[in-house]
């Protein structure tokens, strides 16, 4: 497969969490890539935390959440 | 007619082509020879006590048939008597009162020694000095050269010494082969140079004969490490006068050397942060004529530039230069390949696929010719395919618009703590 | 062919053999180093696909960059037994050299005097480049050692074959011994080759033409298989008055006895005309002006856009002053007393409609004879074929051009091979050494295929 196309896949099932109303809360970074965990916020649902944890491996995708992750904090401020 | 004249630390001179030391500045036969082809100045070779030379001293890098891409040499500073030097240095200086006569220094690190020497020099009516500690070689065995240029307290106490005894400018010349050449540069500044001077040449053996199996050069037999310089060099070079340039407490003009050969590479030192250029091996490979067309071409690039003199052109890229963590990773470049100037010669194909990421793919169009083209979304703008192509102009790096920068730093910081870091 | 390169191109009349030596100097040894180093190292290059014998070009190239000239020479005969010879004779610039990408850029690499830096390495090393392969069992006989012959017994040897090739003359090496000129390649070169052939055991019996000095039937049933490798036969018939005068000549015996020291002093100051404008119409010419000869000019029927000789050839006799008289016709030779050529009657010509070659057929304009004085006339007009040893052989053939099967090299008769000039026309490749010497390789190959390879699995099964 073409790195592209594994940076696309990695990126849909990012996209499709935002899309669910999740957000990045944690990025841990080791030898294996990038480990996200999202969350959903607890007052949107009910009460229930949700938590899910995603392996990132494209250095592509890398830098995607890296710029997700500077675009949520703008909105912050 | 830009102005190619310089104000380097006090130093003047017509132009900012300055013969390095070393052989082509040995006497004041060649120092003033060199001057009549048009060198603006000549760093005279370095005076000390007269040493004693071996038989074989040099060697050639040759690559792909093209003679001395690098220079090595087994040379010590002068071997003549110091007042013989100084009744030249001032019979050139009395004959081309304009150009810049720098006498290079080199002795004991030892306060009477240094004082002893810039007095007696400093009485011929030299412009400057230039220390140095670079020498890489034999002089470094007997603690001089670029054994005391690579320990920041004595660069700083010697330069300290002999400004305390000097009435003109005095440059400190440093050596290459230290890990970090800021902190020299930095010990020069503390002990009051008025300038710097990089680089001298790089510890280096030039090669083995494969049939004799004796080092290249050798002395009966026998070889021992040399200094190397020439085109070869000229990126370590640039890089150090950079990373000087860009240091702000390393705030005195810059002379910059190692691979000068063309009036570009001296263009591109200059926007780097040197003052003057100096040059040594292009002559020796060449002879002194040389300087005609590096006068001339800079001439013709500023009067193209509009710009009017040297001095508007000097650090001009320093802001440009940072550190890695400084880069934006937003940014974005793919190859593109025009077919129309392409010769097929598939190097490009076989560089990504071989060794970068395989993104060129050899097709064939629906008359039957070959071409060659980008997997745009694969390529990660190495560079390697537009390096490798022969034909200026067949593979451009296009830049692809990508959204904000984001630089290293910058994610870092972000990544720590997602959702609360403002 | 760079005539650029060519340093002294006056000829001697005190010393003739000075005109027939190499006449393209070899390439200094800086040169070499410098062109190497300006070829790209193309990757898939097309240099390899325009070499029909598919020399790595490339890789020689290189190895001549990195100092590895046994390695360079070894990759360039590897492909190519006769790599030598057709560093020098081979059209290049229709060729590799007309491939190379940089024609596009600059210039082409020099590809050809490359190859010839190599190999004169070689040569002058006297390096044998090749081993013979562990002995088979199986034996080809060859008729014929000239390049398609000699290519077909190296790769045989290397494959464990014991070779056998007849030849009817006195040396080996084909035409490039015998027929090629000498200021373009020496007999040396192509000697050597035979001789690279020889010392892998194949044996090598000269003097002994196939249906003279030995019966066809003895080859036939001597052998696992055999190759006809015979090439083409004299020049034709030109069918005019006076042809058997004397100082009438075939190019090819003429070009032949240039071969070969002592020069022949007769033509030194004398006008000579040479029928045809093929290639070895210009080599029949070139070699005359070398002999000092005083006046050469060559006759065509046609006109110079018809003419097959390559450029490069037509710009060389051109240099050394030869006269070409397009649209013309010899019709007649007149003898003098003694029976020797006193004058050529020849007839204008116009070119009319298009024959089956697709060039437009010559026809005589009524009443434009004319005659032009000579001492020697050199027939260039094609070469005839080996009919009686064909038909001897019994193989199928269309005006002896030997049919065979483009992928078995086999002809007619499934234990007889044919490669090189002898299957030359219908389309069945040109006649060139280099191609003669790639069907030799690819016959070797078929020969094995059928005898060990389908042997081997039929086994197996
Ligand atoms: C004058 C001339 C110039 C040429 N110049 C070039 C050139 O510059 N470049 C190029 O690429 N090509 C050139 N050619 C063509 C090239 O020489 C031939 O295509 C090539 O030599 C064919 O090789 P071959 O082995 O098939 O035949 P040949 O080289 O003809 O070899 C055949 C051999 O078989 C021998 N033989 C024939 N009959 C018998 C028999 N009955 N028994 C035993 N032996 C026999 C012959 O003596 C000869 O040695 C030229 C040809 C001629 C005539
Ligand atoms: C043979 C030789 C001798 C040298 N001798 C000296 C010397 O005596 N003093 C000195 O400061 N530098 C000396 N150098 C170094 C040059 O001055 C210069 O720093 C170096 O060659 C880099 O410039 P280049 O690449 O233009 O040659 C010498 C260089 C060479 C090649
Ligand atoms: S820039 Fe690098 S990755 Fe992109 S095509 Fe060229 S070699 Fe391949
Ligand atoms: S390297 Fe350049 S010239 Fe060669 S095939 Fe690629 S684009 Fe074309
Ligand atoms: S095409 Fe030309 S440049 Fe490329 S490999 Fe062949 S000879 Fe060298």
């Amino acid at each position: 497969m073409s790195s592209y196309a594994e940076f696309l896949e990695e990126k849909k099932k990012i996209d499709e969490l935002y899309e669910k109303g999740y957000t990045i809360t944690a990025v841990r970074e080791d030898l294996s890539g990038a480990y996200l965990t999202f969350e959903r916020s607890k007052l949107d649902l009910n009460d229930i935390e949700e938590k899910i944890e995603l392996h990132i491996l494209t250095a592509d995708t890398r830098k995607y959440f890296s710029n997700l992750i500077i675009a949520q904090q703008k909105e912050l401020i | 007619m830009a102005d190619l004249r310089v104000n380097f630390a006090g130093i003047k001179a017509p132009n900012p082509f300055w013969l390095a030391s070393a052989p082509p500045t040995n006497s004041g036969y060649q120092v003033q020879r060199a001057f009549e082809a048009g060198w603006g100045g000549a760093v005279w070779k370095t005076l000390g006590e007269p040493i004693l030379n071996v038989s074989s001293r040099f060697a050639g890098t040759h690559f792909n048939g093209q003679r001395v891409v690098g220079f090595n040499n087994i040379e010590l500073i002068t071997d003549r008597p110091l007042e013989v030097n100084l009744q030249e240095i001032y019979e050139t200086k009395k004959k081309f009162p304009n150009h810049a006569v720098i006498a290079s220094l080199m002795v004991e690190p030892k306060q009477e020694k240094w004082h002893e020497i810039v007095k007696k020099v400093q009485d011929v009516g030299v412009d400057g000095f230039e220390l140095n500690f670079g020498c890489p070689h034999g002089m470094a065995e007997r603690g001089m050269g670029s054994a005391s240029g690579q320990v920041p307290e004595l660069v700083e106490k010697q330069t300290y010494w002999a400004k305390e005894a000097a009435k003109v400018p005095v440059i400190v010349k440093l050596t290459p082969n230290i890990t970090d050449i800021t902190a020299t540069a930095y010990a020069a500044v503390q002990g009051g140079a008025d300038a710097v001077s990089m680089i001298n040449t790089i510890n280096s053996l030039a090669g083995v004969d494969i049939d004799t199996w004796k080092t290249i050069p050798n002395v009966a037999g026998k070889g021992a490490h040399g200094g190397y310089c020439g085109p070869a060099v000229k990126p370590i070079a640039l890089n150090m006068v950079a990373e000087c340039a860009r240091n702000p407490e390393i705030n005195v003009p810059i002379s910059g050397m190692g691979g000068v050969s063309t009036w570009k590479d001296a263009v591109e030192f200059m926007l780097m942060g040197a003052g003057s250029i100096q040059v040594c091996t292009a002559a020796m490979h060449h002879g002194f004529s040389i300087v005609e067309d590096m006068v001339d071409g800079l001439n013709n690039y500023l009067d193209d530039k509009g710009i009017e003199s040297v001095a508007g052109l000097i650090g001009q890229s320093v802001e440009k230069y940072s550190d890695w963590g400084h880069l934006d990773l937003n940014y974005k470049v793919v190859a593109r390949i025009n077919n129309d100037v392409c010769i097929n010669c598939n190097k490009c194909h076989i560089a990504c696929e071989d060794t970068s990421h395989q993104c060129i793919d050899m097709l064939t169009s629906e008359n039957g010719n070959a071409y060659l083209e980008v997997r745009e979304e694969d390529c990660v703008g190495c560079n390697l395919c537009s390096i490798v192509c022969p034909v200026d102009g067949a593979i451009s790096m296009v830049e692809i618009p990508n959204g904000e920068p984001m630089t290293w730093n910058q994610r870092q910081e972000a990544i720590k703590l997602p959702i609360c870091n403002s | 062919m760079h005539l650029n390169r060519v340093k002294d191109k006056k000829i001697s009349l005190k010393d003739l053999r000075k005109n027939f030596s190499e006449f393209e100097p070899a390439l200094t040894p800086k040169e070499a180093v410098e062109e190497s180093n300006r070829c790209l190292y193309c990757y898939d290059a097309p240099c390899i696909k325009a070499c029909p014998t598919g020399i790595n070009i490339p890789s020689f190239i290189k190895k001549i960059a990195s100092g590895n000239l046994k390695g360079s020479a070894k990759v360039i005969m590897e492909a190519n037994p006769v790599g030598a010879s057709c560093a020098r004779v081979c059209p290049t610039e229709e060729l590799c050299e007309g491939a190379c990408v940089l024609n596009n850029a600059s210039l082409p690499i020099m590809i050809g005097n490359l190859q010839r830096h190599a190999t004169n390495w070689a040569i002058q090393n006297s390096e044998q480049l090749f081993q013979a392969g562990e002995a088979n069992g199986k034996s080809v006989g060859i008729i014929g050692g000239g390049p398609a012959g000699l290519s077909a017994a190296r790769e045989l040897a290397r494959l464990g074959y014991e070779v056998t090739i007849f030849e009817a003359k006195e040396k080996a090496g084909g035409l490039d011994t015998h027929g090629i000129v000498s200021f373009r390649l020496p007999q040396e070169i192509s000697l050597w080759e035979v001789e690279q052939v020889e010392k892998l055991g194949v044996k090598i019996h000269t003097n002994t033409k196939v249906g003279r000095d030995i019966p066809v039937e003895e080859v036939m049933n001597n052998f696992d298989a055999v190759v006809l490798a015979a090439g083409m036969s004299k020049v034709p018939m030109l069918g005019i008055e006076g042809e058997e005068a004397e100082g009438v000549f075939d190019a090819i015996d003429f070009v032949e006895n240039t071969k070969t020291p002592p020069l022949d002093q007769q033509f030194i100051g004398k006008k000579i005309v040479v029928i045809g404008a093929g290639n070895t119409a210009i080599d029949a010419a070139t070699c005359s002006v070398r002999l000092g000869a005083g006046d050469v000019k060559m006759i065509y029927r046609r006109t110079e856009s018809e003419m097959t000789a390559y450029e490069f050839e037509y710009e060389f006799a051109k240099q050394d002053g030869v006269e070409f008289r397009w649209l013309t016709q010899p019709i007649k030779i007149i003898k003098d007393k003694a029976g020797h050529v006193k004058a050529l009657e020849c007839v204008r010509m116009e070119l009319g409609e298009p024959d089956d070659s697709g060039r437009r057929r010559p026809t005589p304009v009524a009443g434009s004879e004319f005659s032009m004085e000579v001492d020697a006339v050199i027939k260039a007009i094609g070469q005839t074929r080996y009919v009686n040893l064909i038909e001897e052989l019994g193989l199928e053939h269309n005006r002896g051009v030997v049919k065979i099967d483009m992928n078995t090299h086999q002809t007619s008769n499934p234990k007889v091979y044919a490669a090189g000039d002898v299957i030359f026309g219908d389309g069945q490749g040109d006649a060139m050494v280099v191609t003669a010497a790639q069907q030799g390789k690819l016959t070797a190959y078929a020969i094995h295929k059928q005898l060990i390879t389908d042997e081997a699995t039929l086994e197996s099964v």
